[in-house]
């Protein structure tokens, strides 16, 4: 009997067409738990060094966790890995939705893919069994239009599906895995990854429930959440979304506006999630958004996914492609000077049809703004469409090109640094990336202890791998139940800030392999406190691990995570920020005039590293960490990493 | 701000003026709103104060929640 997994891990070679099951012991699944983790064994185990990210040799795992599929909130997620078109490092992306879930129902917990198919197929993974079919008739399909298609051929309405859209058809760099045509695994380009290898789309269906192993125990845990929900403010969290953080971001001077250089946007109040909610969710007009205006992941309490639209006008736009996150608010929002409400829901239906990362577009599109604003792009560059900020047709019809990779979208289908080094002229300056990942909306000027993370981060730039400064302070007693009890003062950039920044990291990312969600399950604002996850684990695997292996979890899949990249060469010399967040005061508001000061940085990014028992000279992690982590096995097995790890 | 704009009464784009007693402190404000969940409070841009800082006549205070994602 096996509890919360299925104890099957599908190998998918498409060049030649076959297929593999493999049943790993618990060992291996107490050991990675899923997720990211899981992923990476296999990609440090079968990808060879060096791959070019569009080779058929570049093994892209698609991974759920332990507790995925089982009814309690925020568990329905799926992490993917691989090299990363877009920073040439290694690639890592979460989404939720309801496919996670299925895929767990449909008797697979992970699928590892290898090899490039001779033509457009789609992988049907249902009730324990799988099959690669043609999708030659979907090749070229937008998102929504592909999934009808799917659901009609199979003659199944509850089937789910996890694709590609065009940009990742067209190897866009930064293109997402989307499914329910509105939720994305956005980050790191592995859309363009599953299109390198003709892969259009993953069809999962079953009923195979996981198993629990304290039915009792759990049923406690499922009551928590109704008890948990006012204390923590989820449910004013679940009603406005994300997007409610808009004006409180601008309040605090950490709203990233005209490409990073100013936290503060004057329209704040026109992308903020109560405008959306009242004017522009579906329902607002009968005041019953709650109903049709807001959607939720599979088995999940906090529903705080958006359903907006745009009925009329030049920036129409259909429901089914969901709504913006306050990510997407602000990149294509106050990044790009931009307060139309309806071109950002238009840009993120966009994104969600064709398959790309909103964060990633719409700040390099903002960067495009900068270098035209700056002069360093003209008429001739962008075939005739003025950039300046505030262009919010400009941003619409760019975002579309770039899907297309037509005309000036052919150069930012790179990414903005990759796009950088096509057109020179000084216009790497206006960079905002860290190893050629553009920043999510976060300010490393305003939460300090972000700066090292959005560096050192081995996939480049996230928000999403640590808590933010302000939690220290804010959520005592959670940080407690991590070893965290000596908050700092505000834009603290010290050792201790470096310990909350590695601690929290080492949560994360074992939330992110545990495949769980980071708004359910955390040290600060979140729905389930750390002590609550490990109870969570105990209830339905019937283990007994404490916070320590849970943490240990997320340490070893950083550490996997930076030795792949060791194994590439790329130490740490590519732990860097972006030049303007070091040259570049910001311009107004609260956090008029911050910066961060270079010095103070590099010495905290080395207390980091020590921390971290990583080499100060080089950034890698040390033989000896790697071996306490269980990890010798991927020193011993790459000739390359054995040169650079001892 | 954010979601807590729904305790303020008579809110505009979340903000409203409060009479409060002499001596109130921040945790007798959040009590008038109902606020019971976990925020962050700033008094006159200052984030650094705890919940039983007093409260004086013309302060502007700023509540939110945090959510470090999105």
């Amino acid at each position: 009997m096996t509890y919360g997994y299925t104890g099957k891990i599908l190998h998918v070679n498409l060049t030649k067409g076959e297929l593999e099951i493999e049943e790993p012991d618990e060992q291996f699944y107490r050991t990675y738990m899923g997720g990211s983790a899981m992923g990476m064994h296999y990609v440090l185990k079968e990808t060879p060094a060096g791959v070019d990210p569009f080779s058929p040799d570049n093994v892209l795992a698609l991974c759920t966790g332990i507790l995925t599929g089982t009814p309690i909130s925020g568990q329905s997620r799926l992490t993917s890995v691989a090299k990363s078109p877009l920073t040439d490092c290694i690639g890592d992306a979460q989404g939720g939705g309801y496919f996670p879930a299925e895929m767990k129902f449909s008797g697979f917990d992970a699928v590892i893919i290898k090899g490039r198919s001779p033509k457009p197929v789609y992988l049907w993974m249902h009730h324990g069994e799988a099959e690669l079919r043609d999708a030659g008739h979907l090749w070229g399909l937008k998102t929504g239009d592909a999934e009808d298609k799917l659901k009609e051929e199979l003659d199944d309405k509850r089937i789910e599906v996890l694709q590609i859209g065009p940009a990742g058809e067209n190897l866009v760099r930064f293109s997402a895995l989307i499914s329910m045509s509105n939720r994305a695994n956005g980050r790191t380009g592995m859309g363009a990854v599953m299109g390198s290898k003709n892969l259009k789309a993953v069809v999962v269906r079953g009923k195979m429930k996981p198993v629990i192993a304290n039915p009792e125990k759990f049923k406690e845990m499922q009551k928590l959440a109704k008890v948990n929900m006012e204390p923590t403010g989820m449910d004013g969290f679940g009603k406005y979304g994300t997007p409610g953080v808009c004006s409180p971001q601008h309040r605090a001077g950490g709203l990233p506006t005209y490409n990073f250089n100013s936290g503060n946007f004057d329209k704040h109040e026109e992308i903020d999630g109560h405008k959306l909610y009242n004017e522009h969710l579906r329902g607002h007009e009968k005041d019953d958004q709650n109903r049709f205006g807001r959607d939720t992941c599979f088995s999940c309490t906090v529903k705080c996914k958006r359903v907006s639209e745009v009925v009329e006008g030049p920036f129409k736009t259909d429901a089914k492609y969901g709504g913006p996150e306050y990510e997407t608010l602000a990149t294509f929002g106050s990044y790009c000077g931009i307060s139309d409400m309806d071109a950002i829901i238009h840009a993120n239906a966009l994104c969600n049809m064709y398959g790309m990362d909103t964060i990633s577009c719409g700040a390099t599109i903002a960067w495009a703004m900068e270098c035209w604003e700056e002069g360093k792009l003209t008429l001739e560059d962008t075939g005739g469409i003025e950039l300046n900020y505030g262009n919010a047709e400009a941003m619409v019809k760019i975002t579309e090109m770039i899907a297309h990779r037509e005309g000036f979208g052919e150069i930012l289908a790179e990414g903005s640094k990759k796009a950088s080094e096509i057109i020179g002229r000084g216009t790497e300056e206006y960079l905002i990336t860290s190893k050629g990942q553009e920043a999510p909306a976060h300010m490393p000027q305003v939460k300090r202890s972000l700066s090292v993370i959005y560096a050192a981060n081995p996939f480049g730039a996230d928000h999403e791998s640590s808590e933010h400064d302000p939690g220290y302070k804010a959520y005592p007693e959670r940080m407690k139940e991590i070893g965290l009890t000596n908050p700092q003062e505000k834009l603290a950039l010290n050792k201790e800030m470096m310990r909350f920044a590695m601690i929290t990291q080492h949560l994360s990312s074992a939330v992110d392999s545990i495949s769980v969600c980071a708004f359910v399950f955390g040290a600060s604002f979140q729905l389930y406190t750390p002590e609550q996850l490990v109870q969570a684990i105990n209830a339905v695997m019937g283990w007994n691990v404490d916070m320590e292996e849970i943490l240990e979890v997320g340490e070893r899949r950083l550490n996997m995570l930076r030795a792949f990249n060791s194994r590439e060469g790329v130490g740490r010399e590519s732990d860097t920020l972006p030049k303007k967040m070091f040259k570049r005061p910001l311009k107004g508001g609260r956090s008029d005039g911050y910066f961060i000061n270079e010095e103070e940085w590099e010495a905290a990014l080395e207390d980091y590293y020590r921390l971290c028992d990583w080499d100060v000279d080089t950034g890698h992690p040390s033989l000896k960490k790697m071996e306490s982590l269980g990890l010798g096995w991927v020193v011993a097995d790459n000739n390359e990493l054995s040169k650079v790890i001892n | 701000m954010g979601p807590l704009v729904d305790f303020l009464p008579n809110s505009d784009r979340g903000k409203a003026v409060l009479n409060l007693t002499n001596n109130s402190t921040i945790a007798d404000m959040l009590d008038k709103l109902k606020i019971k969940q976990k925020v962050v409070v700033a008094v006159n841009g200052d984030e650094e104060k705890g919940l039983d800082h007093v409260l004086s006549d013309g302060d502007e205070v700023l509540v939110f929640t945090l959510v470090s994602g999105g």
